[in-house]
């Protein structure tokens, strides 16, 4: 392989990575941001999403349909799990959000394995996404070329959300003082509700998204929130820019790190955390802690 | 499937014991007359879904059993344990199963480190353990003890066919991936050697750390290698992941995919992803032979699918303790210690010759191909190649082969 198609193929690659990472990563940050909320359940959704996606897609045989459906769903599992038990939660310390939130791992793993089963499930792809496409005569999954198309999609779309609605205002508004929002009358319990909904719901779409290339497995949930924390750790806790930048850098160092030096392809992303936290300690575009 | 339910321990050991007695109706007055079958078997933890398959097949052949006229005209009856995988818990099982319910014939126990744990007790338990799965090949080796038996394949048995096929394939180049810690290093170890013995080129390895989710990686530089075939040491969730994404890929168009020994498991899980994978197998439902077809028709008939590896090798395993004990026509240890050695039995696999220098059954070895069949949901693993019990047995106690 020629170096230029092995460079364009490598970072489509890393792309495609980009985009799940970018899924998992943002939701917990924005969590984070409007919340100060730190949801251990973060990788559960994320598993959740998977399988709820695998049902949808079996039951009616479309996978765009099980895009849509698992995240709605998680989304809405999150939104009743806030309102029911967090938010009674919210006078006490930053603990009990932590033990709520990783009984709720515990909780709802056990209710995945009784509802599918211990065996990992696969979602088949529609033609169009499970076919090859040739760059420079070098075939490349057009699935990955999906994926970071709906990444770029979901990014733009989140930026657009935050900074041209009201809802994104109030969202914003909300992170930097809640009890002054409040005082102007507005639902602040509406509103975390809404993003906590919203930011499980994307760790679900970044599950069924993943399911194709992984199966869904009951050991998602645990890879996958150490991958969210350290998408937000680099980022910053609470950007959304710093989780999409966060998410860009850690796959093309997983991507090119294992290529070149296999041995460290583990090592890899926490090196790049190390390092960044060394020159920011609060992340890429965090606050200074 | 493994289940983490917790059942209380003796709810779960009469039910199933009146489920096995069940299957003969009330034919037999007593129950203190059943011949019990002692199992300490893993059903929950990693390798909970290997126990769950060897206990299905133990039930299966009790129930046959006692269908029919029993065995020695008494019903069978399983004393079934989980061990959770834990050595000192199969012993102290076994030990409960000897002495309170005077069990004198032990199988279906998963892990060989369990195996290996219980062998040295047989004596003064004056119990028999036939092995329906362990692989280690000590077993018959350096740690056998005259009342152990293995009717099924041992561990460097699956190897050694696959190194055999590996002789006699085109391929004259190899590359391969494993996962990075004892096992797949180990594993490919052995795979290169073989290679290598074989006249043939080993392009080198590359490993992936337990847990790896994009492959894409790995698939260029397998790629890249200019290798024909590709040994995959993979398991698990890993495994998964690098199947489909191989195929998402189109890896296998160009490059045979090999594997130590194909998981069902993995084939359910990936479905088409598994299509084309050849490897290492003791047992296929594919096996052409006339107690194979009886055994799978009544398999389908009671479960509505096809048995798997495990399950076609513990049922074999059953059968040869049937034959012992009918042989002996006692379930005396002693007895069904001199009926085993040497006895012959058609079974599931073909023949089997449990020999009595180490108590090893001298069996034929398999590779199969994932092939996808007009109407099974799953692709199932059909033999692409079998190979003489004089070629896959390894010689008396020994784990390795001279050529």
């Amino acid at each position: 392989m020629d170096f230029l198609p092995f460079l364009l193929v490598q970072c489509l690659n890393a792309l495609s990575q980009a985009a799940l990472l970018f899924f998992l990563g943002v939701g917990l940050t924005l969590i984070f941001g409007i919340m100060r909320i730190v949801n251990f359940a973060h990788g559960t959704f994320y598993m959740l999403g998977a399988f709820l996606g695998y049902s949808a897609a079996h039951l009616s045989g479309s996978f765009w349909f099980a895009l849509i459906a698992g995240p709605i769903i998680a989304g809405g599992v999150g939104a009743a799990f806030e309102i029911g038990l967090l938010r009674p939660l919210y006078r006490r310390g930053d603990s009990a959000f932590l033990m709520v939130t990783f009984g709720l791992t515990l909780v709802l793993g056990d209710i995945t394995r009784l509802l599918w089963g211990v065996d990992p499930l696969q979602i088949s792809l529609p033609n169009a996404l499970g076919a090859i496409v040739f760059l420079f005569d070098e075939p490349f999954p057009t699935y990955r070329l999906f994926l970071a198309a709906a990444g770029i999609i979901v990014a733009v779309a989140i930026w657009q959300f935050l900074e041209r609605t009201r809802l994104g205002l109030l969202i914003r508004a909300t992170s930097q003082n809640a009890e002054m929002v409040h005082a102007l009358g507005v639902n602040v319990n509406l509103v975390r509700s809404g993003i906590f909904g919203i930011g499980c719901g994307l760790a679900a779409l970044g599950g069924v998204l993943a399911a194709p290339m992984v199966t869904a497995s009951l050991g998602m949930a645990g890879n996958a929130i150490i991958d969210a924390f350290v998408i937000v750790i680099i980022g910053g806790m609470g950007s959304f820019l710093g989780s999409l930048l966060a998410a860009v850098l850690v796959a093309f160092v997983q991507v090119f790190g294992t290529y070149y030096f296999p041995d460290f392809a583990l090592a890899a992303m926490y090196l790049l955390m190390l390092l960044v936290l060394m020159i920011r300690p609060g992340g890429l575009l965090g606050k200074e802690i | 499937m493994s289940t983490h339910n917790a059942v209380p321990r003796r709810v779960l050991l009469s039910s199933l014991t009146a489920a096995a007695l069940a299957g003969g109706g009330q034919r037999w007055a007593l129950a203190a007359d059943a011949i019990k079958i002692g199992m300490p078997v893993t059903l929950t933890g990693a390798l909970g879904s290997i126990g769950t398959q060897m206990r299905q097949a133990c039930e299966f052949w009790a129930k046959q059993v006692n269908a029919s006229d029993g065995l020695l005209g008494r019903p069978i009856e399983l004393v079934i344990e989980d061990t959770a995988g834990n050595p000192s818990n199969t012993v102290r099982k076994a030990q409960e199963m000897v002495e309170r319910s005077g069990v004198r014939l032990l199988t279906c126990i998963v892990a060989s480190n369990e195996a290996l744990a219980v062998a040295p007790k047989l004596t003064e338990w004056d119990a028999i353990f036939v092995s329906g799965d362990n692989g280690d090949g000590r077993l018959t080796g350096e740690s056998l003890v005259p009342n152990f038996f293995r009717p099924n394949t041992s561990g460097p048995m699956g190897t050694r066919a696959v190194a055999l096929w590996l002789r006699d394939s085109p391929m004259k180049k190899f590359y391969g991936i494993g996962m990075d810690y004892a096992w797949g290093h180990n594993s490919m170890d052995v795979f290169a050697a073989e290679v290598k013995r074989a006249g043939k080129e080993f392009l080198g390895a590359v490993f992936s750390p337990t847990g790896t989710k994009d492959f894409s990686p790995y698939i260029t530089k397998i790629r890249q290698s200019g290798a024909e075939g590709c040994y995959l040491v993979l398991a698990g969730d890993d495994n998964n992941a690098f199947l489909s994404q191989a195929k998402q890929y189109r890896l296998g168009d160009k490059i045979q995919l090999l594997t130590e020994q194909v998981d069902e498991g993995s084939i359910n899980a990936v479905g088409d992803a598994a299509v084309g994978l050849i490897g290492g197998s003791r047992y296929s439902a594919t096996l052409d032979n006339p107690a194979n077809k009886a055994f799978v028709a009544a398999w389908q008939k009671e479960y509505g699918r096809l048995p798997q590896m495990f399950e076609g090798d513990q049922y074999q395993s059953c059968i040869v303790l049937q034959a012992a004990i009918e042989k002996a026509g006692s379930i005396d240890a002693a007895k069904v210690r001199s009926a085993m050695e040497n006895l012959i039995v058609n079974s599931v696999k073909g023949r089997v010759e449990m020999r009595a220098c180490d108590h090893q059954g001298e069996q034929a070895g398999f590779v199969v191909k994932v092939v996808k069949r007009p109407g099974m949901e799953h692709p199932v693993p059909e033999v692409v190649a079998t190979y003489p019990a004089d070629r896959i047995t390894p010689p008396c106690n020994q784990m390795s082969y001279d050529n």
